[in-house]
């Protein structure tokens, strides 16, 4: 394989493990502030690719940058559907064992999935891009100006909302409830609304990440599992709880997947996915790198 | 089920399930009950490792598929006849099963589910590209109907009645794993499983039979389904036969098997009665889902009143054994965490009969000790003898057998048991759970719940269980923390009495003027070492315990 057919299987790869570390991300999010697994974080990238699909007629076609102003509209719509998850499928079942957050979440990713089928039919659609226009070409080498938007976008997303939860009193708030609810209680700080504010974030990321995919890979009610569980495999990977894992597991598997397809076949590099996810459970069962989340127990 | 009002009402439901098979159902109905009762006997399976265990499995449509294609592979690859393609749908998943149940089910609930998810998609990947052998995308087509010799049970009545006599089987297979004490012990590991196993209960074993069970209920429907309908896509094995057996089982209730039958009666019918709804009828669906989670925790079987323990007479229990005298050596013991030494060269012997107090600042090892004792850590050095038997490294429930069990700093118990059902749960050959109820004082409190006791009463129970458990030596760690003085008064004459019946106590707390009393011997350990030992009032005046621990002399 020659150098540039690789640079370009990499950049692909980078770009597509880029939209996947943004929905990794929010899975994380919630997973620290909740200490449950959102198993509809699939299903809410789905959500936000038709977000997309049905406010894009509302910006028009004059714009060359029709994906770039969606996306403050879709995210802040997303944070909404964010707000309104977690009271209806998390607080009312907070106190209850982790299985029944997985259930909750399952149900409602179901509800999601066959209102989108309802609403739209099966049949994938694209999403509106992000730039139009054609591809940068650099002597034998073209990268589209998509893919690059794509990039650009996931790096200032995820920057972003890393110092948004390092840098500003909010979100320390939201990482003081993440590691200890009651402690952060006590001096003063609303769980409740911590949490809240931990699931709109973190959604209106998987809906980011729906935008950003919606129009090369197309958005169909049904792909939300393989979202979820591309999520839950790079946050294994990047150890359980790590913000910085699961943004380094996603753009791996991102690579991976683009780099074994290319060699192989899209399919091959689906179930080596889940073979080597397998193999590393039997021989690190506690992921990859060291687990910052704990079960409560 | 040993309330005669739900059998009642259990026989009821199913002769009125029978008169409406036998006169009322046409053929599309009949077809309706068959398949309800198909997906009945993968949620009866489905049950025993997501409801009894707690393990969100989802795995659950992976075994029902690989039964469907192992019984439609069977019948038209190999020629199989109909006894033979069900035992090959049964044994595929099974076997399964049992081949990744050793490294899935150690892994934590979030990874197992997730292990479990990956193993079904694999299947899924298999089936639709493996065209060769599985058809591919088509599936499978023309799997023959069940036919007995020359009668046909290939459709309409006869169909149906084979496929509720599996639902009676698997009903019973259920009620033997779950029935009695061993319900109340699987209990016991899902909602306690470190005390599960300091008590002597296998939790691996119980979770591998648990796991292929419902492996081999879920092949056998996954089977019965191939034959019924002839045809195997690699449909039946997608992500929403696995969700379709979960919400039965959600809205069936957790741990009921009649409940989960009613689960998938509701859910195939659903769909037949919501036909106005169309498109919406799914998003439905997943709403009842939802609903049922918040608002039925103990679903549709919780509002028919829970089963009960008929409640037990304690007045009569017998005077409780005494233990067969051990001594506990501890040798050279270290443990270390990174580049923590929690315990470094500690040595004690505990003889039948004494109370060894165990002091010391907190983050002196403690805690460690009782850890490695009853075998949750592992030492990385020195040995741990019980009489003469080397117990170093052994797994908890080998070392709660060979007579040496623990209390817990915090209460391990399992809330809805009640008292007597908690110690019935561990009781071991020769004990009687009555007995050591009233050994310990609670026998007023035998019939409530375990989640509704007071502190001190827990941490009663805990030394019940142990005892019932067959602990020759009891660890404690804490069992006074938080104790009024007549509390305390009371658990120092039932521990005096214990040590006179024989029993070694091994005796942690902070509350001098509890444990100093009570010790025969004191131990205080500071930073993972034994600073002072001796008497109670020769450690209360050591120089070295005082400054590690004591701060001013207690005396």
């Amino acid at each position: 394989m020659s150098t540039i057919a690789l640079t370009q299987i990499l950049l692909n790869g980078l770009a597509l493990g880029a939209a996947y570390a943004l929905i990794a991300l929010g899975f994380v999010i919630v997973l620290n502030a909740a200490g449950a697994v959102n198993f509809a974080q699939g299903e809410l990238v789905m959500a936000g690719g038709f977000a997309a699909i049905a406010l894009a007629p509302l910006i028009g076609e004059a714009t060359a940058l029709p994906g770039l102003f969606l996306l403050p509209l879709v995210m802040g719509l997303m944070g909404l559907v964010g707000a309104g998850f977690a009271w209806l499928a998390y607080f009312p079942v907070r106190k209850r064992h982790q299985v029944a957050v997985f259930v909750s979440t399952i149900a409602a990713g179901l509800v999601l999935q066959h209102l989108a089928n309802a609403l739209f039919g099966a049949a994938p659609r694209a999403g509106p891009p992000l730039i139009t226009g054609d591809s940068l070409s650099i002597g034998a080498f073209s990268v589209s100006l998509q893919q690059i938007a794509v990039m650009v976008c996931a790096a200032l997303l995820i920057s972003g909302t890393g110092l948004f939860l390092g840098r500003t009193q909010t979100g320390r708030r939201m990482r003081a409830v993440a590691q200890d609810p009651e402690m952060a209680a006590a001096i003063g700080i609303r769980p409740k609304r911590m949490i809240t504010l931990s699931f709109a974030l973190a959604i209106a990321l998987a809906g980011a990440a729906g935008l950003l995919l919606s129009n090369q890979f197309f958005v169909s009610p049904n792909d939300g599992g393989l979202f979820m569980l591309k999520a839950y495999i790079a946050v294994t990977i990047g150890g359980w709880g790590r913000l910085d894992g699961a943004v380094i597991g996603a753009l791996l598997i991102g690579i991976f997947e683009t780099l074994v397809a290319a060699l192989a076949s899209y399919l091959v590099a689906e179930a080596l996915l889940y073979a080597v996810l397998l193999v590393m459970l039997v021989f690190r069962p506690s992921g990859l790198l060291p687990e910052r989340a704990r079960a409560r127990v | 089920m040993s309330d005669p009002r739900a059998r009642l009402t259990l026989g009821i439901a199913a002769i009125a399930l029978a008169l409406y098979a036998l006169f009322f159902a046409g053929d599309y109905a009949l077809h309706v009950l068959t398949r309800a009762g198909i997906y009945a006997i993968a949620a009866i399976g489905y049950q025993l490792i997501f409801g009894r265990l707690g393990a969100l499995s989802l795995a659950q449509g992976c075994f029902f598929g690989l039964g469907a294609y192992a019984a439609g592979l069977g019948a038209l690859e190999l020629g199989l006849g109909f006894p033979m393609t069900l035992a090959a749908g049964i044994l595929l998943p099974s076997l399964l099963a049992a081949f990744i149940a050793i490294p899935v089910l150690r892994l934590a609930s979030h990874y197992f589910a997730l292990a479990t998810l990956g193993i079904a998609q694999l299947a899924l990947l298999v089936a639709t590209n493996w065209t060769a052998v599985t058809g591919g995308a088509n599936g499978l087509f023309g799997i023959p109907p069940i036919e007995i010799g020359a009668i046909s049970l290939g459709h309409g009545l006869p169909l149906t009645i084979l496929v509720w006599a599996c639902v009676g089987l698997a009903l019973s297979i259920s009620h033997r794993m779950t029935a009695g004490k061993r319900g109340l012990a699987v209990e016991t590991l899902r909602e306690a499983p470190l005390a599960a196993a300091t008590l002597g209960i296998d939790g691996a074993a119980i979770r591998f039979r648990f796991f292929v069970a419902s492996a081999a209920l879920g092949g056998l429907a996954g089977a019965l389904q191939a034959h019924a309908i002839g045809v195997v896509s690699p449909d039946v094995l997608q992500f929403h036969v696995l969700v379709l057996i979960l919400a039965m089982t959600v809205i069936g209730g957790r741990a009921s098997p009649v409940g989960a039958v009613l689960g998938a009666l509701l859910l195939v019918h659903l769909p037949e009665w919501f036909r106005d709804f169309a498109d919406y009828y799914l998003v439905v669906y997943g709403a009842a889902l939802l609903a049922a989670i918040i608002f039925l925790p103990r679903g549709l079987a919780g509002l028919f009143g829970q089963s009960k323990m008929p409640p037990v007479e304690t007045a009569d229990a017998e005077a409780p054994r005494d233990p067969a005298p051990l001594t506990l050596s501890v040798e050279t013991v270290s443990k270390r965490f990174g580049g923590v030494t929690a315990l470094d060269g500690v040595s004690l012997t505990l003889a039948p009969g004494e109370i060894l107090g165990l002091i010391g600042p907190n983050g002196s090892g403690k805690t460690t000790l009782v850890n490695l004792l009853s075998g949750i850590e592992k030492p990385d050095g020195g040995r741990i003898l019980l009489g003469d038997a080397d117990i170093t490294g052994r797994p908890p429930e080998y070392i709660a057998r060979s007579g040496l069990c623990r209390s817990f700093q915090h209460p391990q118990i399992a809330p809805d048991l009640t008292v007597l059902e908690s110690v019935e749960a561990v009781t071991t050959e020769g004990e009687r759970a009555d007995a050591r109820v009233t050994e310990v004082g609670l026998s007023d409190g035998a019939n409530e719940k375990a989640g509704t006791l007071p502190p001190a009463a827990l941490k009663h129970l805990e030394i019940a269980r142990a005892l019932a458990a067959g602990a020759s030596i009891l660890a404690l760690d804490e069992p006074a923390a938080g104790m009024n003085e007549v509390e305390r008064t009371e658990l120092s004459t039932l521990l005096k009495r214990l040590a006179d019946a024989g029993h070694g106590i091994l005796l942690i707390d902070h509350a001098m003027d509890f444990l100093l009393p009570l010790a025969d011997r004191v131990i205080c350990l500071s930073a993972g070492q034994v600073v002072a030992e001796g008497t109670p009032a020769d450690v209360a005046r050591d120089p070295a315990a005082i400054s590690a621990y004591f701060g001013e002399s207690p005396l």
